[in-house]
């Protein structure tokens, strides 16, 4: 029996992914293809429809455009995703259809939520995606494009992306220098808000440096550079105060952290001076930030107590190793994202078995007590033990003649964890014990 | 029933030691909450069990050795308890944990039956002397284990290995303050024992002091601690103050084991 029903069908509804992302795709057809947010309220509802797509939504951000869908029918669903891509837009598909992929089943939901815990982006472990995946899923439930199986989907996906975040430390690593350089400043001060900050220089980096310290919620930030006029402009872009080029000294023992970006032949900052600024300040910690080349600090200052010199050297190594890191938390969050897959899959598939083995019990015990009253509507003189023993066998025959179906419906839920191709080849879908059973047609 | 809970303290020490260290290494939350119950269970059940010899005899159970170890060993783990509860120091507990399950095994082989209180150490005094000094002492263990901490995590920055443990490992301001913090209370506590301790002696002996080894020692550390806090309120921060905290804690450990080897009036057999 399982043989005959095993060649019949494909699963009764899949789930796919179809799209492009920067992995492979140049940025100027990733322009073409993406949608605004207003373009998404009115192309979304062309896209799902009774028969070939049940439910969809469209992750669209600068890096990837993908439509996710619930369908009953792959290949059908595939061609029109792409013929709706092509049609949206309004580039022909030839165009950029070398560079759609499209995964299937687990391998969707798997994409799906390694999307949204960042493992697919271009900096690993970057925080927006999962924002823009809430937003994706906002706009769609909005729409009322969403049924139960793609709510469940996207809500896992947020809990699996929360889950990669405080289990693994993939996106606790800093991997540009400027946020490295702040990082280390939490492992020497216990908050910033009552800290100063002091920037020499006008370079990019140090602006950057700047802008990621105001992000953390520094107290002060003063600024200082020969050309006072372009002191004033960056002090007035962060909030910050200018101190004269001269009066640097002055100033040094109130600052905690000293951020050096300008392009000068010798040291602005050397022991004396900060040794000087460190007895004013009864020695509490200074850390120094060299972003500059040559450098502006002397490097004997790290030799000082209670000081800590990094320069653009050392932030580099910082930014190497915690994108070392990175590739280690991401093994241990692909490993989660497995994990969560998995149960999924078995939600999915056993959301579609579930209901088929009650129809199947409920049908069977409905013509089985049905026939039973008939039959002993005309044998009244039996005994009452007579009676029982005929209500004991056709249960018994009933339950000999369902096992073999339920029992292999339930183990089609228990094998949910195969690869898809075995999947698809040897299990025929609950609609097809259905339509054997006579399940969805109506009593006469 | 107080050996049982004693090995039921032990046991837990272990797990919470255990546990710390796991969660040092793992950034699993789970982990993060698992340790400090596991320390507070080990608080409560060593609690129990000096509750439990104390009813027995009759008195507060912390005058032998076995007793004053016991003791000891409950408040450095509730101290750390307490710490890493209010600041974010869950190292301390990587500390404590341990400390708590060397001196209960400590506590095993000191062990004694309970027996009568010696007559020269019936009195009030007794609760109120042992515990401020002991309480100093436990204080002086957090004020140690942060400049431990202190000093790994400056070597770290200072060599500039930015390992994802450095970032586990409080920052260099919360360690500073919570070894200043802790040297302050810890000072306070061992004064309050040293004069609870002359009053006293005042009464029992008739004399406040005695020359002796126990009490020059002692009188030796406090000395120690009173000029490490007046140099840290004067600016020694960060490294020196760590390292210094550090020596006096060793002076302090030296006192606390030498004074076993002489003997003398100072009641009980330890500290």
């Amino acid at each position: 029996m399982e043989v005959s029903l095993a060649s019949l069908v494909q699963p009764a509804s899949s789930l796919m992914v179809v799209g492009l992302n920067h992995h492979t795709t140049p940025v100027e057809l990733r322009e073409q293809l993406a949608f605004s947010d207003g373009a998404l309220d009115a192309s979304l509802p062309r896209l799902v429809d009774a028969e070939t797509i049940r439910e969809g939504a469209i992750l669209s951000t600068c890096n990837r455009v993908e439509v996710v869908a619930h369908t009953p029918d792959l290949d059908t669903a595939d061609e029109k995703i792409r013929a709706f891509l092509a049609e949206e837009q309004r580039v022909a598909l030839p165009h950029f259809a070398p560079y759609l992929y499209t995964h299937t089943n687990q391998e969707a939901v798997s994409h799906l939520f390694r999307v949204a815990s960042s493992l697919d982006s271009l900096v690993v472990g970057e925080p927006q995606i999962l924002g823009q995946v809430k937003d994706a899923y906002n706009v769609s439930s909005t729409l009322g494009t969403l049924g139960t199986v793609l709510h469940r989907c996207f809500h896992k996906s947020f809990s699996v992306a929360k889950r990669v975040r405080t289990e693994t430390s993939i996106a606790a690593k800093a991997v540009s220098v400027s946020s490295a350089a702040v990082d280390l400043a939490c492992t020497i001060f216990d908050h910033l808000e009552d800290k100063t900050a002091m920037v020499i220089g006008v370079g990019e980096m140090g602006e950057q440096a700047v802008r990621h310290l105001r992000g953390r919620g520094i107290g002060t930030i003063m600024v200082t550079n020969r050309t006072f006029r372009r002191a004033v402009e960056l002090a007035r872009t962060c909030n910050g105060t200018v101190v004269p080029f001269d009066q640097l000294d002055k100033h040094l023992h109130l600052t905690d952290m000293v951020i050096g970006s300008a392009s000068s032949p010798h040291y602005i900052l050397y022991s004396g001076m900060v040794e000087e600024a460190l007895e004013e300040r009864k020695r509490s910690p200074m850390f120094l930030i060299d972003l500059g080349v040559p450098r502006n600090f002397d490097p004997r200052l790290n030799n000082l107590d209670n000081v800590f010199l990094y320069d653009i050297d050392d932030l580099e190594q910082v930014v190497e190793d915690n994108r070392g890191e990175r590739q280690v938390e991401a093994v241990k969050a692909e490993a989660i994202v497995a994990e969560e897959v998995e149960k999924f899959w078995r939600w999915f598939v056993n959301q579609e078995v579930t209901p088929t083995i009650v129809a199947l019990r409920e049908q069977a015990e409905m013509i089985r007590s049905r026939e039973v009253e008939k039959t002993l509507a005309g044998l009244a003189e039996l005994s009452p033990q007579a009676k029982e023993s005929i209500e004991a066998l056709t249960r018994s025959l009933t339950n000999k003649f369902l096992h073999p179906p339920l029992a292999y419906l339930k183990q089609r839920h228990h094998n949910s964890a195969k690869r898809e191709a075995e999947y698809t080849q040897e299990s025929a879908s609950p609609h097809v014990i259905r339509q054997i059973f006579g399940l969805d047609t109506p009593e006469e | 029933m107080e050996v049982w809970l004693l090995t039921l303290t032990l046991l837990l020490y272990l797990l919470s030691t255990v546990s710390f260290i796991v969660g040092l290494f793992s950034a699993r939350p789970v982990v993060r909450t698992v340790a400090p119950g596991c320390l507070l269970a080990a608080c409560v059940c060593h609690a129990g069990a000096i509750a439990v010899r104390s009813l027995t005899v009759g008195y507060f159970a912390v005058t032998d050795m076995y007793e004053a170890l016991s003791f000891f060993a409950c408040l450095t783990a509730a101290m750390g308890l307490l710490v890493q509860w209010r600041l974010p120091v869950s190292i301390l507990g990587a500390i404590v944990s341990p400390i708590g399950f060397i001196l209960t095994l400590g506590v095993y082989v000191f062990y004694t039956q309970a027996g009568a209180l010696p007559p020269t150490l019936q009195s009030a005094w007794l609760p109120i002397h042992v515990t401020a000094a002991y309480l100093g002492y436990a204080v002086f263990v957090v004020a140690f284990s942060a400049s431990l901490v202190y000093l790994v995590q400056e070597k770290q920055l200072k060599q500039k290995k930015a390992s994802s443990f450095l970032r586990r490992l409080p920052s260099l301001e919360t360690l500073d303050h919570l070894n200043y913090r802790s040297l302050a209370w810890g000072f306070l506590l061992l004064t309050l024992g040293l004069l609870s301790g002359a009053v006293w002696a005042g009464y029992a002996w008739e004399h406040f002091w005695i020359w002796e080894p126990r009490l020059i020692l002692s009188v030796l550390t406090w000395v120690f601690y009173a000029l490490l806090l007046h140099y840290r309120s004067a600016g020694w921060r960060g490294r020196r103050a760590a390292t210094l905290t550090i020596a006096c804690f060793a002076a302090l450990v030296v006192s606390f084991v030498g004074v076993q080897f002489f003997p003398g009036r100072h009641g009980g057999q330890f500290g």
